[in-house]
């Protein structure tokens, strides 16, 4: 689970693509998936999707991203397609307006996010940041929060491990099959492990600044983050998913 | 140089304070062991020399600390860390990259070192450090003891004038241990840094620093060479800092002749004072 937000090196197109053209394409997926309304279009942007998986050498990290998208959109898709009222009734309470606009729901959520989560995979997190800074002068603090964050995700989850493991060994049934009794064995440790984030969080913010935190502005970065054909590429391809997702967002 | 002069803090909210009218001044160029047992203000020591407090951690700040004449209250924190670099106890938090290359850049960058000195500094802290190889990994693949390595390699990079460590080689083996004394004692001799490090391995300590100051509930104990601290052997003992065998050795060797001997502080100089002895 930890190792989905982690970076996986390679030298694939997309790994040497500037970060800034990398999220411009998240976005241009993203936008072009809420200005549709066409299934088939979704199904496209979903394939396209798939597609940048395997460009950027991270095709199993892919499909391990999507079979946790699965679970929740199992429940997202019978929540929309019990509760959508206008349409023929198929079955019961059923209707086909329902699971059509479910399926767009559903497909939707998949498409917008699997490029957010493969963008980490194929991207250092310093270099999404630093091109930020460097490139569309976000105030450096910014850029921190982002990285600080997602850096601290695995820890957490480390940590959550650890005094899991620690309170199993000491007889805690972390490994019951029932749900139910185990989020509740999980929810007393939430204290504990905000109060150590925090903790954490402190010391790194002092050792952030023991190292010149404060004077880092957008000129600070040692790696210059130029635009190359591969980028000229990209913006084309996001203009061309933009384009026609608004020209064809009336199809089916 | 650092000159700390009637230092007294107490952490917001803490019942008594952590460090009591501690004075001490340190050379330029120093090498500088400190010990004592847990709890007794090591930490907090090095956390005023390096200007987190009282700029990190809150609370009752009586007395100076100075480095080079700059008093750590008057100035920025930024300002002081250009001149003494911290390596902290949790190397955990201390990372703030992703990946081994961008946590040595870290610093450097935000301190404006030229570009071109950059890639000679990196390979330089990766190499001293013995960690060239693991430039390109990320934090989170890396073993503790690894770890602290990068967390030592992110700070020689910077050169600071002064370096503080707080336990480097808490999560490290021995032969590692020694490594890293080794380097502080490089850069000691060959740079001229000055080097304050505490650590619980007093062995370590007597074979690498020149002085040694031994902390005590909040107060300084002892402090001098680490030979003229050494011959106190029985307070030291009741302070909860055992002395290394070695010293314990001279001094019965000095009781049962009636010599006053030097402390010896490694095993070659114990086994010249007993040839000596024999002869």
């Amino acid at each position: 689970m930890t190792e989905i937000f982690q970076y996986t090196p390679g030298n694939s197109p997309l790994h040497r693509m500037n970060p800034v053209t990398k999220i411009l394409l998240t976005i241009c997926v993203c936008v072009a998936a809420f200005v549709t309304d066409s299934l088939i279009v979704l199904a496209a942007l979903f394939v396209f999707d798939l597609l940048i998986g395997l460009t950027g050498g991270v095709f199993r990290k892919t499909l391990a991203v999507l079979k946790g998208l699965v679970k929740v959109s199992v429940f997202l898709f019978a929540l929309q397609a019990l509760l959508v009222r206008r349409g023929n009734v198929l079955f019961r309470i059923v209707t086909d307006e329902g699971l059509m606009l479910a399926s767009k729901v559903v497909l939707r959520l998949i498409v917008v996010c699997l490029p957010l989560t493969l963008i980490l995979a194929v991207t250092k997190i310093s270099d999404l940041a630093n091109a930020m800074v460097q490139v569309l002068h976000l105030p450096y603090p910014y850029a921190f929060t982002l990285t600080t964050a997602i850096r601290f995700v695995p820890q957490f989850m480390e940590e959550m491990t650890g005094i899991m493991e620690a309170q199993t060994a000491r007889g805690v049934e972390f490994d019951t099959r029932n749900s139910i009794k185990k989020i509740g064995m999980i929810l007393p440790l939430c204290a504990p492990l905000l109060i150590s984030s925090i903790r954490r969080t402190t010391a790194t913010a002092v050792a952030a600044e023991v190292r010149g935190f404060e004077l880092r502005n957008h000129g600070s970065g040692y790696k210059k983050y130029g635009f190359g054909p591969i980028d000229l590429i990209a913006v084309l391809i996001s203009a061309a998913l933009i384009a026609g997702a608004v020209l064809l967002r009336n199809i089916p | 140089m650092i000159e700390i002069d009637g230092l007294t803090f107490q952490y917001d909210g803490a019942a008594s304070p952590a460090l009591k009218d501690i004075s001490l001044s340190i050379e330029d160029g120093g090498f500088v062991g400190v010990i004592g047992h847990a709890g007794a203000g090591k930490t907090t020591l090095a956390g005023a020399i390096s200007g987190i407090i009282p700029h990190s951690y809150k609370g009752d700040f009586y007395g100076s600390v100075k480095i080079d004449g700059m008093d750590t209250v008057d100035n920025r924190l930024t300002d002081i860390s250009r001149l003494v670099g911290t390596v902290f106890q949790d190397t955990d938090s201390q990372i703030i990259s992703s990946v081994v290359e961008d946590e040595l850049l870290y610093g450097m960058e935000n301190f404006g070192v030229p570009r071109g000195e950059i890639e000679e500094r990196l390979s330089f802290a990766l190499d001293e450090v013995g960690i060239p190889q693991l430039r390109n990994r990320t934090i989170a693949s890396l073993s503790g003891g690894q770890r602290q390595k990068v967390a030592i390699a992110s700070l020689i990079a910077l050169r600071p004038k002064i370096l503080v460590l707080d336990e480097p080689t808490g999560e490290l083996d021995p032969g590692s241990s020694r490594q890293v004394f080794s380097l502080l004692r490089r850069l000691n001799s060959e740079y001229g840094m000055t080097i304050i490090v505490i650590e619980q391995k007093i062995m370590l300590l007597c074979e690498f620093a020149e002085k040694l100051v031994v902390m005590n509930r909040g107060e300084i104990a002892f402090s001098g060479d680490v030979r003229d601290v050494l011959l106190h052997i029985d307070e030291l003992r009741e302070i909860g800092v055992n002395c290394p065998r070695v010293a314990l050795l001279s001094k019965l060797l000095s009781e049962k002749t009636g010599r006053q001997l030097p402390a010896a502080v490694n095993i070659d100089e114990a086994e010249r004072m007993i040839k000596e002895m024999i002869a």
